[in-house]
């Protein structure tokens, strides 16, 4: 592949230029506007999670009450926690660098089903004001909404769930839509077997929001209706079982903790190779992966239920399924780190991020298999050791996914470069922050701290105390790397060319920023996208 | 520009990537994924729906003789000649009988109606006769048992409504009283039966929700029906026909495996 | 490394901190080595002088493939079989089990036995016998967890669940609440005490306390649980306006206005009686006019129906014939009782004996008033802003006046006022010194 796509005889017209009034982008079917929208919606909610995160770690900086009373405390959780889920990270990565990325990746000039996307943004924004409404009504129950405290709690449960189910729609929506682009978009030449694996995590992550979300919107419309007219099937009082709600909500809520991540282990599988000039190691392994991981991720959702009443068989099935999920986890870190060896490597920012989500989940999938252990699990429900860890596996493993492929594709979506050294002291402050925000919350977990709590035993204070300060250190980079890049797409003078990275990948043989139709001419691709390096004997792909 | 694009009604214009085979496939694999997520959204009910009937069977058992399976056989029936009618007119459209295809449709349509008209009666009368879900009011238990409920309940017509004092939102209640149309004491007691009313809670979500899906359905192929009497379909372009008859066999899929369900299964 | 489990008193415990261990030094050792490996790369092949070297096109290993999947598959089932065993283990001894009932309710945890003695917040076992705790929650779902014992179980309303563990060392170990069940969640806290085989014998026989409230009139028992459940913190028997009405001329007063607008009318459909037990049972109910809802706790299934009666007997006293009620005028045995307490020993008579119990505990965790752990000598901020040190003078002032400095994040006129003329110097002394004792 050549860049000769690149098309000079466009001039300076693209995708951000060619229209600019707002109407233009509010009615844009045009995927990569849409993903722009999106980016900067749920931006906002990233924002006011984050602010919900910091308040709560100041008031758990000392043991006693210190600014907050315990109602505001719950009502802060229930906010950071539904907000950071519904609003920030489910459509986190797919529905903006997926939307925008996905059509360009495989050669194609749109989804499959454009006015479709433009809806499921609307949706998502009618579900997001729903929701602030509903958070700021408020709501107790915390985002997993747990009946029977969910059916009697005097806050707006009913228009929050109301808001999950919407924003589960447009979810949905998009999952849809992807499926069908990846099965009949491909360019010329685009066979299953040259797919990126950014592709191959797509489409696995919208397979699963496909199947996964009708479940959870059912179960929240039956709390709706429970709350409502008393069904009566979550409510010990009328012979419902609390139990069942916890089996619907997980048969959602976990796969939906790969449709948070699964994408942002394709955006490491991007960038590791393109920065290292090799291919990526194990290509088919990966991707298949992706895939086995989407389907053991339906297998397992009780190992959050482990010890809720249920039977000890299914305690021990679920204990063992989980297992499964570690495997395909562990051979995609395994082959990330084996492209690293003999190739050339350099340090630009995406590739300091990438480096970081391996080291962070490796700590993430570890302590995971505490957790999946029967005897260790009941020791560690549902204590600060679960929070740090799934924190590990959604803010170290999807959110720095997701910076990592901002930084990454930057030049493409606006054309400019941004500061790199303020880019490199934005991610050292986020990296440390993180591991010291999230590293004293293991130990107090090991110490036994329950989580969800307002107030804690003074020998827990230390631990609290470090973590808080982390969150503070992590708040500060977070502010930086968004406002390093903000401005450099507002000020900056430095045009990216076409292709900076000299990446193979189709997005890269388009003109920075892309023209509305993303190719000049329907590509036609001969070669997965990671042929980098010497052919030597016995390597062919 | 890709010189396979073919122009086709009613895409907008940043969609003519598509070629109209492709169009075609892609939609149906679209429509095949929405059925299967429709499908996935009444498994939770019928999986609480199969789960409760195991543990409280004799209250199920009891509870689905209140429904009348005539009413119940007659919408079956209507809802599978619609689906019949509505595959004819996917027929129509392959050969580009758009008067046809709006003929068909609009008959198809008129079932649905017909359907809404019968559930319409059975709601109604479940609704009189108080057969409602609710929640546990505890007055009504103690009421239900010393006998002196009247004056708690009995008072409106409708019987179901009752603000019980200090809640947050109104609460339906079961009518204990004289409005309780014929029924004896033996009836009036399981009445009051939590699962009992658990079974109606399930009967009104899982035909309400259907009911919704047929309105839905009525709506969508109405629209077809509009493109049909403009001529906008022929052998070549008859997409949107198609999906909304495979639309309309998933929500008369449902109904025959509701009917059963509710209405039939001892 | 990571070694932060707490101390190990049950027996299951050691080898649930073995398969622990175990994969903290596997997790340590795999991420050692992948991260080393990477950084390592990271190094060794890093771009020189700006210029890319050239590299090799290596596209995989089927054979590396093959290992690094097969490792992790029998590491995974080692260490999951392991899990399964334990966790097994862990119901060991069932049948000769001492049996608990355990009951959830927002917010505390109430322990039964099977000779009917019930406790609050606090349960008693005998060491080194299997105890088996049944679960299970009368509101919403609660989680009950010993991190000393490693076990954890939730309680499920309309289930019951149970878990069982062998204490293996005498002493006090925490209880807490695991799943979030509203407003007081992180104050659901119980004690466990761990005894020796006599001691628990004397204390589960040790019925005086049910006997003594047997032999008491209604209104006795009434008073009596006037302060042990906690109802003094929050309604005066003066008129006085605390966080809930006062008792005084409840009973007697017809045509209460409540928040919703309606009155209160009792006849012989509504009884002022079931007036009063609706409000205790289920406090939502019916709110007085201008008093908050949602502060008191549900009593429903807390109180025996006799134990209502005396309270009602003792609302009904309170019609003002008496002026404010008064503590009974202490006999000369018991005068000559506290002047031979020593100063701990009376400090922890009057917390027991004036209800401080009520609004301040000992284990550090916030009722309605700051703990009395650790907090002698505590410096901190008032509500004001100001610096204050609990020094001698600072507690005596407290006691009497209790408006006088309000500790940052607490409420003003919730503590009773009457302590004045209750306590005097040596009385104060005496809860100083027993503050003392609780650093």
């Amino acid at each position: 592949m050549s860049e000769h796509a690149a098309a000079a005889d466009h001039g300076n017209l693209n995708y951000l230029n060619h229209e600019t009034t707002l109407w233009s982008w509010l009615s844009t079917v045009d995927h990569k506007r849409i993903g722009i929208m999106y980016l900067f919606t749920i931006t906002i909610f990233f924002i006011v999670g984050g602010i919900a995160a910091l308040t709560m770690r100041m008031e758990l900086a000392s043991a006693g009450p210190d600014f907050l009373t315990p109602d505001q405390y719950n009502v802060l959780f229930t906010l950071h926690g539904a907000i950071m889920i519904f609003l920030f990270i489910v459509p986190g990565i797919p529905a903006t660098m997926g939307n925008f990325l996905l059509p360009l990746m495989i050669g194609a000039k749109d989804v499959a089903f454009p006015r479709l996307n433009l809806l499921s943004y609307y949706i998502y924004v009618v579900g997001a004001i729903m929701a602030l409404f509903a958070l700021l009504n408020p709501i107790d129950t915390g985002w997993t909404f747990y009946a029977p405290y969910s059916t009697q709690t005097k806050s707006a449960v009913i228009l929050m769930t109301g808001a999950a189910f919407v924003l589960g729609f447009s979810s949905i929506l998009t999952g849809l839509n992807f499926v069908v682009t990846v099965h009949r978009l491909r360019c010329p030449g685009m066979t299953w077997d040259r797919l990126p694996v950014f592709v191959w995590a797509l489409y696995a992550t919208a397979v699963i929001q496909t199947l996964a979300t009708p479940v959870v919107g059912m179960t929240l419309l039956l709390l709706i209706m429970e709350r409502w007219l008393g069904v009566g099937i979550f409510d010990p009082k009328m012979g419902g079982d609390p139990v069942l709600f916890e089996h619907f909500f997980w048969f959602y809520s976990h796969p939906v903790v790969y449709i948070m991540v699964l994408p942002a282990f394709g955006v490491v599988g991007e960038i590791i190779p393109v920065f290292s000039r090799k291919p990526l190691f194990g290509y088919k392994m990966v991707c298949y992966a992706s895939l086995a991981i989407a389907l053991v991720g339906f297998l397992v959702w009780a190992h959050h239920m482990l010890v809720a009443g249920i039977s000890d068989t299914s305690a021990i099935y679920f204990s063992v399924i989980t297992f499964g999920v570690a495997i395909p986890t562990a051979v995609k870190v395994f082959n990330w780190v084996s492209t690293m060896y003999k190739g050339s490597i350099s340090f630009d920012t995406p590739m300091l991020y990438a480096m970081a989500f391996i080291f962070l989940f490796m700590i993430a999938g570890t302590t995971g298999v505490y957790l999946a252990t029967l005897a260790v699990d009941v020791f560690y429900h549902d204590t600060y050791f679960v929070v740090a860890h799934f924190h590990y596996t959604i803010q170290g493993g999807a959110v720095i996914g997701l910076i990592a492929a901002l930084h990454f594709w930057f030049p493409k979506m606006t054309g400019k470069m941004y500061n790199e050294h303020i880019a490199k002291i934005a991610f050292v402050l986020v990296f440390v922050g993180f591991n010291l925000t999230f590293l004293p919350q293991f130990v107090l977990g090991m110490e036994g701290m329950p989580r969800r709590y307002f107030d804690y035993l003074p020998e827990f204070q230390s631990m609290h105390r470090l973590s808080t300060v982390g969150a503070l250190v992590n708040g500060f980079g977070y502010t930086f790397a968004l406002l390093n890049l903000l401005f450099a797409w507002i000020f900056s003078k430095r045009k990216a060319s076409a292709n900076p990275y000299h990446s193979l990948s189709l997005e890269w043989q388009t003109q920075s920023p892309p023209i509305h139709d993303n190719f000049v001419e329907t590509p036609t691709v001969t070669d997965y996208p990671y042929g980098y390096g010497t052919p030597v004997e016995g390597g062919a792909h | 520009m890709n010189s396979a694009v073919e122009t086709i009604p009613g895409e907008p214009p940043h969609a003519h990537h598509w070629t109209s085979v492709n169009a075609y496939h892609g939609a149906k694999l679209g429509m095949w994924l929405f059925l299967a997520t429709e499908i996935l959204l009444f498994s939770v009910l019928f999986t609480s729906f199969a789960i409760y009937r195991f543990l409280y069977l004799g209250e199920f058992h009891s509870a689905s003789l209140q429904l009348d399976w005539r009413m119940g056989a007659t919408n079956t029936a209507v809802l599978i000649i619609s689906s019949f009618t509505a595959a004819l007119a996917m027929d129509a459209a392959q050969h580009g009988n758009n008067k046809r295809v709006r003929n068909l449709l609009l008959f198809t349509v008129a079932c649905g109606g017909i359907f809404l008209v019968v559930k319409y009666f059975e709601y109604s009368h479940k609704y009189d006769i108080g057969l409602f879900p609710g929640r546990t009011c505890p007055e009504v238990h103690a009421d239900a048992a010393s006998g002196h409920g009247d004056s708690h309940h009995g008072e409106s017509d409708h019987g179901a409504k009752a603000d019980h004092g200090g809640g947050h939102h109104q609460e339906f209640c079961w009518p204990t009283g004289d409005n309780a149309l014929g029924l004896s004491d033996a009836q009036k007691e399981m009445l009051v039966s939590n699962n009992y009313k658990m079974y109606f809670g399930l009967y009104y979500c899982m035909t309400g929700l259907h009911a919704l899906h047929v309105i839905i359905g009525m709506a969508v192929l109405s629209w077809v029906c509009l493109l049909a009497s403009r001529g906008r379909f022929s052998e070549k372009y008859y997409t949107p026909v198609e999906l909304g008859a495979l639309y309309w066999h998933l929500v008369d899929l449902i109904w025959i495996y509701l009917f059963p369900l509710l209405y039939l299964v001892d | 490394m990571f070694r932060y489990l707490p101390e190990q008193a049950s027996k299951i415990a050691p080898s649930v901190d073995w398969l622990h261990n175990w994969i903290t030094d596997l997790s340590v050792l795999f991420t050692v080595a992948i991260c080393g490996a990477m950084v390592y790369f990271a190094i060794r092949y890093r771009k020189r002088d700006g210029v890319d070297h050239e590299t090799p096109r290596i596209e995989g290993s089927n054979f590396l493939e093959v290992v690094w999947t097969v490792v992790p598959t029998l590491i995974s089932i080692w260490v999951a079989y392991y899990g399964i065993v334990i966790y097994q283990d862990m119901r060991e001894g069932e049948n000769e089990a001492l049996v608990i009932n355990a009951v959830g309710k927002q917010w505390i945890w109430e322990f039964q036995y099977e000779n009917g003695k019930q406790t609050v917040g606090e349960f008693v076992v005998p060491v080194n016998r299997p105890v088996k705790v049944v679960l299970t929650a009368t509101d919403v779902l609660h989680s009950f967890f010993v991190p000393a014992m490693r076990i954890k179980k939730d309680a499920v309303p309309g289930h019951y669940t149970s878990v069982m563990f062998t204490p293996v060392k005498t002493g006090t170990y925490h209880t807490f609440c695991t799943e979030y069940c509203g407003t007081n969640h992180s104050g659901m806290l119980a004690k466990l005490n761990v005894v020796s085989e006599a001691e628990y014998e004397r204390w589960v026989n040790d019925r005086s306390d049910d006997l003594a409230k047997l032999s008491m009139t209604p209104a006795k028992l009434g008073a009596k649980l006037y302060s042990d459940k906690g109802c003094v913190a929050c309604h005066s028997l003066n008129g006085t306006r605390l966080v809930g009405p006062s008792f005084l001329k409840l009973y007697q007063q017809d045509g209460r206005k409540l928040a919703d607008g309606s009155e209160v009318k009792f006849d012989e459909k509504f009884s002022v009686e079931e007036y009063i037990r609706e409000s205790i049972l289920h406090p939502a109910a019916k709110v007085v006019e201008s008093y908050p809802n949602g502060l008191m706790p549900a009593f429903d299934g807390q109180l025996s129906d006799g134990e209502l009666k005396g309270l009602i007997a003792f609302i009904k006293e309170q019609d003002g014939s008496a002026p404010a009620q008064e503590e009974e005028p202490a006999s000369e045995d018991m005068t000559a009782k506290l002047a031979a307490m020593s100063l701990e020993e009376l400090g922890q008579f009057h917390y027991e004996s004036k209800a401080c119990n009520g609004c301040h505990s000992l284990d550090g965790s916030q009722i309605v008033g700051p703990s009395f752990k650790g907090l002698y000598g505590k410096k901190g901020e008032l509500a004001d802003g100001t610096e204050y040190v609990a020094d001698d003078a600072y507690i005596q002032e407290s006691i009497w006046d209790p408006n006088a400095k309000i500790v940052k994040g607490f409420q003003p006129n919730l503590m009773l006022q009457t302590y004045k003329d209750q306590l005097k110097e040596r009385d104060i002394q005496g809860i100083i010194a027993y503050m003392k004792t609780l650093q």
